[in-house]
């Protein structure tokens, strides 16, 4: 039976910010819809109207022209709409059968026929008797899926989905969210990705502060013209001119890097051997668990291995804490923005101030110089266009990209002569990873070095002057970025050699 | 003194007769721990008990209507930290001290009247099997009701965690309130339901002691067993069947120890009186050392408020 599902008018207005302004939308089974937009756009707020977390303020939700009463989540599953949520919805504790079996009607023996029945359509193939915080994230949301399948859904909303898969596991969803659309299933696919957009779904609706600004098939479009409606504006298009120049300054060099660990998540890392120059953005590439993690680490002064030598500025640093290597004028910039380069709790200044080099004045006699550090974190704000001027907001409720401006800025102000960066655009926004860049370039202008370890080619093609890939924490050779194309870089990141 | 066999026997029933309390509330507490919730009230919530239960038995003449009145009486007082905790979305620690504080004044405002009466002699089951057979007779027979209770509790708790959907949905609850919230479970409502489900077994373990144990009222009588039973919860992992073993442990060395006091062990007495929860605790820990069972079995929203998006 065909799906119809029809949104009209809907509002929802938070404190000082209009989450939802009058969106209207229709959707059909048999396609896959994506529904576009930068962080903060909206697009949450509409799917949580959809699967009843929250009820909007004003406006009204049709399937099949039966108006539906959405107040509470359980309302959306009686009407068939399941949904996977960004951050997933799963009981870690619990089995993976006690997370199925949790709002199951029938018995556990005829649910178990159930599930395995549809592990057998979708070659899905998990432990249903393991805890689910054994699993993989792509593991996760499989199992949130099922949850959803074992409701036989008419919608499915997937909330950016790929933000947490590998690329593999992402084709793999792929395949299967096509399967069920062929079977009828409607589905709504949130996301930011552009490339996402156009390789799997039909048609895009694209939002923007919480309008919804376009609707259109996605044959009709490319990634530029997405990109703009996107961001509302022309983004220019960037490209670093590259300089490389023989006769300049040795500014970092590692030697003899060599990491062992018993931790079998952990890579080893097999003697590394690098060097960067002044003005130059070397860019490490890899497929992420290739040892980027412990790379950092050990760049970074979290790890220190014996017997690998670290010259930076003349200097010996291989034995300093990550502390006393800023106060050589070094900076980092972790993957992990949450748990790793700010605390969330803390507030904007108070996550300012735990950048506390020498130089600031931060604390004195033991005490919080906190108008010097507020200070100093205005500046921060409006220097790195961080989207609100209001020091004492707690930093949790920063998006991604906000936050990530924050914690450079926050780097950057000491005005360091080495950044290290691992994946500084992860899981943001097009606005935003573009400003990002253009702070990178910036950066080497100015004649100082970054290091850029990052999975994303594009973005290594885009702002290294020399490119080298890590695999299995081996270092391939170091390549001019003119010289590498991206069909190399995937060759060596999949472990094949070149030439 | 001889240790004959039958003194055993005789030892090892008041050792089962001293953990009931400690049983009956940790088993209620845990519970509405693993829904998420931490009520340190339990001691205010076990002594509101025991005066009820006391107060009631002595007004009714009614043994069943004073059990059953303790237990209403934790349930009414177990509410107020619902309602402040659940509805009101106050800190939960700092509310179950409350509770413990107000349980504990309250008890000895109403108690006033009824220090020095004498208690009523609670009825035992299978007397005459008591005597008849020698050791195992005075451990399986001539308990209270209640105490056949307490120790059938942490099994049925067991089950119902393990093996019922309702347990699952309270297990879930505490895992995370957000996801089950979003799978349409009512996490106030189960919250409650946990709250109030242990305010009744604090209630009944109040009760077994001024009905029971010493049927009479004394001012403060739990005498700290609430914390004993809020710490053997989360010495034993939240794991039912720990929490006995846990409880026969602590009630069995304070016997033991007396007994040595008693003696005369040339060991100082402030180190014996210390010994149950030392010992309680370094059993537990030892038999809890997976840490990958401690990670299931905790409740990892405990204590924490839960907000409901609007």
């Amino acid at each position: 039976m065909a799906t119809d599902l029809r949104i009209s008018n809907i509002s929802k207005i938070y404190p000082g910010c209009i989450a939802n302004d009058n969106v209207s939308l229709q959707f059909k089974s048999g396609k896959i819809y994506a529904l576009l937009g930068e962080n903060g756009a909206g697009k949450s707020t509409l799917v949580k109207i959809l699967s009843g977390v929250i009820s909007p303020d004003n406006g009204e939700v049709f399937l099949n022209e039966k108006n539906l009463k959405l107040s509470s989540p359980l309302d959306a599953k009686k009407n068939k709409i399941g949904m996977v949520f960004q951050h997933f919805n799963l009981f870690e504790t619990l089995s993976v059968f006690e997370n199925l079996s949790i709002d199951a009607t029938e018995d556990n023996k005829s649910l178990r026929v159930r599930i395995n029945e549809i592990f057998k359509k979708y070659n899905f193939s998990i432990d249903l008797d393991v805890p689910v915080l054994n699993l993989s994230a792509g593991q996760k949301q499989k199992v949130e899926i099922i949850r959803c399948l074992l409701r036989s859904p008419k919608v499915l909303i997937m909330d950016e989905p790929t933000s947490v898969l590998t690329e593999q596991e992402t084709e793999e969803l792929f395949i299967s969210l096509k399967k069920f659309c062929e079977e009828g299933i409607l589905i709504i696919y949130i996301t930011h990705k552009l490339k996402e957009v156009l390789s799997l779904c039909d048609e895009v609706a694209v939002m923007r502060k919480g309008k919804v600004v376009s609707v259109s098939q996605t044959q009709n479009e490319k990634v530029e013209t997405l990109a703009n409606k996107m961001v509302g504006q022309k983004l220019a298009k960037i490209k670093k001119k590259i300089n490389i120049s023989k006769n300049k300054d040795e500014i970092f060099k590692v030697k003899h890097l060599n990491f062992y660990s018993d931790d079998p998540f952990e890579t080893n890392l097999v003697n590394l051997n690098f060097s960067v120059k002044k003005g130059e953005c070397l860019g490490i590439a890899g497929i992420s668990g290739n040892g980027q993690n412990e790379l950092f680490q050990i760049l970074s002064g979290e790890i220190i291995t014996p017997d690998t030598s670290i010259i930076f500025r003349n200097k010996e640093i291989a034995k300093l804490n990550p502390k006393q290597r800023r106060e050589y004028l070094m900076a980092f910039s972790p993957e992990d923005r949450i748990s790793q380069a700010a605390v969330p709790e803390l507030k904007i200044y108070e996550n300012v101030a735990l950048n506390n080099f020498k130089s600031s004045n931060f604390f004195e006699k033991g005490l919080v110089n906190e108008r010097k550090i507020k200070e100093h974190s205005k500046k921060i704000l409006s220097d790195f266009s961080v989207n609100t001027d209001n020091v004492e907001l707690k930093s949790q409720f920063l998006s991604g990209g906000n936050l990530q401006k924050l914690i450079l800025g926050r780097e950057l102000i000491t005005a360091p002569e080495l950044l290290i960066c691992y994946n500084p655009t992860w899981g943001l926004d097009v606005g935003a990873i573009n400003y990002i860049h253009e702070t990178l370039i910036k950066i080497n202008d100015q004649e100082k070095s970054t290091i850029l370890i990052s999975t994303d080619t594009e973005e290594l093609l885009k702002l290294s002057d020399r490119i080298a890939v890590i695999y299995k924490g081996k270092l391939s050779k170091i390549m001019p970025s003119e010289e590498v194309t991206p069909e190399k870089l995937g060759l060596l990141m999949g472990g094949g050699s070149i030439d | 003194m001889s240790l004959d066999i039958s003194f055993i026997g005789i030892l090892i029933g008041s050792i089962m007769a001293s953990s009931v309390p400690l049983i009956l509330a940790a088993s209620g507490e845990l519970i509405t721990e693993r829904s998420g919730v931490l009520n340190l009230g339990v001691e205010g919530m076990m002594i509101i008990g025991a005066i009820s239960g006391f107060a009631l038995m002595v007004i009714t003449d009614n043994l069943f209507i004073a059990i059953v009145g303790s237990m209403l009486s934790g349930v009414i007082i177990s509410l107020i930290f619902g309602f402040l905790t659940q509805s009101l979305l106050t800190n939960h620690v700092a509310t179950g001290l409350a509770l413990t504080i107000f349980g504990i004044g309250l008890s000895a405002m109403l108690g006033k009247n009824f220090v020095g009466i004498p208690g009523k002699e609670f009825p035992i089951l299978f007397s005459s099997l008591r005597e008849s057979i020698p050791f195992f007779g005075p451990i399986l027979f001539g308990h209270s009701i209640v105490l056949y209770f307490a120790f059938a509790l942490p099994f049925l708790t067991n089950y119902f965690l393990k093996k019922t959907k309702l347990g699952l949905v309270v297990r879930a609850v505490g895992d995370s309130p957000v996801s089950a919230s979003n799978q349409g479970i009512n996490v106030v409502l189960v919250r409650y339901c946990c709250i109030l489900y242990g305010g009744a077994m604090c209630g009944l373990a109040g009760a077994y002691l001024s009905l029971i144990y010493t049927p009479q009222w004394i001012e403060n009588m739990t005498a700290g067993r609430g914390w004993i039973a809020l710490a053997l919860v989360v010495f034993a992992t939240w794991s039912p069947i720990k929490v006995l073993i846990g409880a026969l442990i602590f009630g069995g060395i304070t016997i033991l120890q007396l007994h040595m006091q008693a003696i005369g062990f040339r060991i100082p007495v402030q180190f014996l009186s210390a010994l149950p929860y030392l010992m309680t605790i370094i059993v537990l820990v030892v038999i809890s050392r997976d840490s990958r069972k401690i990670k299931l079995n905790t409740p990892t929203s405990l204590g924490r408020i839960f907000y409901k998006e609007k």
